[in-house]
């Protein structure tokens, strides 16, 4: 699907086209998701020290040079 | 009852004064010229003094102790400054700051790997794929440099050092993102992530690509991923927390309430936020970007004053504009600074290619896997 490119039609959440798609896309994305989840356990993304270069999941963010998705060193 | 579109997105209004992480320039120096690098002073050895990390220990050992904090070494080469200088800049941190280093692997040998141990750092290394995948990454001879570059990478395996990988890819494109995630599954990376090139810099290389292609590239890359997950794919990591969160209902809660200042401290001490790649240049408009130098203001007083630097207070209306016009600001944030600075010349524009490239057609890509990979019902 080509992407969104016009700014947002009205002043109302309803008419959020990016989160009308994902919600649009929901079973696949389901489907994803879980697959995403079965594959971070498989990877033990869990809070281990075992010195992986793959920190806590819930802490996978401030790994800076990969997870920090707003601004980051390239 | 209705909302208005400018309180759906509540993440990054303004700029948080304690970073999560600082980037540190240990020199300037770097042994390769990658054609596509946005360096400019790569070809001069210009070493951090101890001094400087010493200042920015003073402030990041107290973050330390509250939470979770890393230096990232960043250079330039960082390894370029050699283990005795590096240990002396490492020196002045508390035990509690983990350290990061962002390396072209060429230098790394039994010795680094070792260093890489006793100092407890994580490392990151930069190939960009197969050999042939690799071409804009040379010597100063203009020679290749892939065969030095795997042979760190051996070391790194040989003494089961873990390590994340970081790939620029220059055009995007059907057929290549399954070449290069099966590529980084042979290499044995923990995680990966994947750069889309970016004109910024001294790198004025031509960053637009056909849309299509993009999202395909994207697309592809979810399907190679799925096939055997093993890699920590930062792009898919980071789309799918967001559709999640659009499918939860608690989309607000992904972005960061305020902006990281990313403080990225120079060789020299001085400071510059949010875009490690403004580092080293200037603007007549702008001057040299920098809010201050750690060497005669603390970095806590640095980013306590943020908002004082010219060019900071216009790429805040710029973010602004985004929340209000762009529909993937949600997932996105905002463009970054350094994208607008090097694309439009200013930072309070919106729209920038590393938007459209490595944002809004990523989350595309994945939305088309999505689409065309839905269960069949039983």
């Amino acid at each position: 699907m080509p992407e969104i490119t016009s700014p947002r039609l009205s002043d109302r959440v309803e008419t959020d086209p990016v989160t009308a798609r994902v919600q649009e896309t929901r079973s696949g994305l389901a489907a994803l998701i879980e697959a995403a989840e079965q594959a971070r356990a498989l990877r033990s993304e869990s809070t281990t020290k075992d010195g992986s270069a793959v920190c806590a999941w819930n802490h996978f963010e401030n790994i800076p040079t990969f997870y920090n998705w707003n601004n980051r060193p390239r | 009852m209705d909302t208005p579109v400018a309180q759906l997105w509540s993440g990054m209004r303004g700029i948080s004064t304690q970073p999560t992480y600082v980037v540190m320039q240990p020199t300037t120096l770097c042994n390769l010229d990658c054609s596509y690098c946005y360096l400019p002073f790569r070809k001069v050895d210009r070493q951090m003094p101890v001094e400087v990390a010493r200042a920015v220990a003073e402030s990041v050992n107290p973050w330390a102790r509250t939470g979770r904090f890393s230096v990232v070494w960043h250079g330039g080469e960082p390894l370029a400054a050699g283990r005795e200088h590096f240990a002396a800049l490492l020196a002045p941190f508390a035990a509690e700051v983990e350290h990061h280093v962002q390396t072209n692997a060429t230098l790394i040998d039994d010795a680094w790997c070792a260093f890489f141990a006793e100092h407890g750092i994580r490392v990151s290394v930069s190939v960009d794929g197969p050999e042939a995948r690799n071409g804009d990454r040379v010597t100063r001879g203009d020679k290749p440099a892939y065969d030095r570059i795997v042979r760190g990478i051996e070391a790194l395996r040989r003494h089961d050092i873990p390590f994340s990988a970081l790939c620029v890819v220059a055009r995007p494109a059907p057929g290549l993102a399954t070449e290069l995630y099966e590529y980084f599954l042979e290499l044995g990376c923990d995680v990966l992530g994947i750069n889309v090139e970016e004109l910024e810099g001294v790198n004025l290389r031509d960053n637009r690509h056909p849309a299509g292609d993009v999202t395909a590239f994207w697309a592809e890359l979810v399907g190679a991923w799925r096939r055997d997950p093993r890699i920590h794919l930062r792009e898919i990591e980071w789309s799918l927390r967001y559709a999640a969160a659009v499918l939860d209902g608690t989309a607000d809660t992904v972005l960061p309430r305020r902006l990281d200042p990313i403080p990225t401290v120079a060789q020299d001490g001085s400071v510059v936020l949010l875009s490690p790649e403004l580092a080293g240049f200037s603007d007549p408009r702008y001057g040299d970007f920098s809010s201050g130098n750690v060497l005669t203001t603390p970095l806590s007083e640095v980013l306590e004053r943020a908002t004082e630097t010219p060019w900071i207070r216009e790429f805040l209306d710029g973010v602004e504009k985004c929340r209000v016009q762009c529909p993937y600001f949600g997932f996105c944030g905002g463009a970054h600074a350094a994208n607008r600075y090097f694309e439009h010349g200013r930072f309070d524009v919106t729209a920038t290619e590393h938007c459209r490239n490595s944002k809004i057609r990523l989350l595309e890509g994945v939305l088309d896997h999505a689409r065309d990979h839905e269960p069949t019902a039983v």
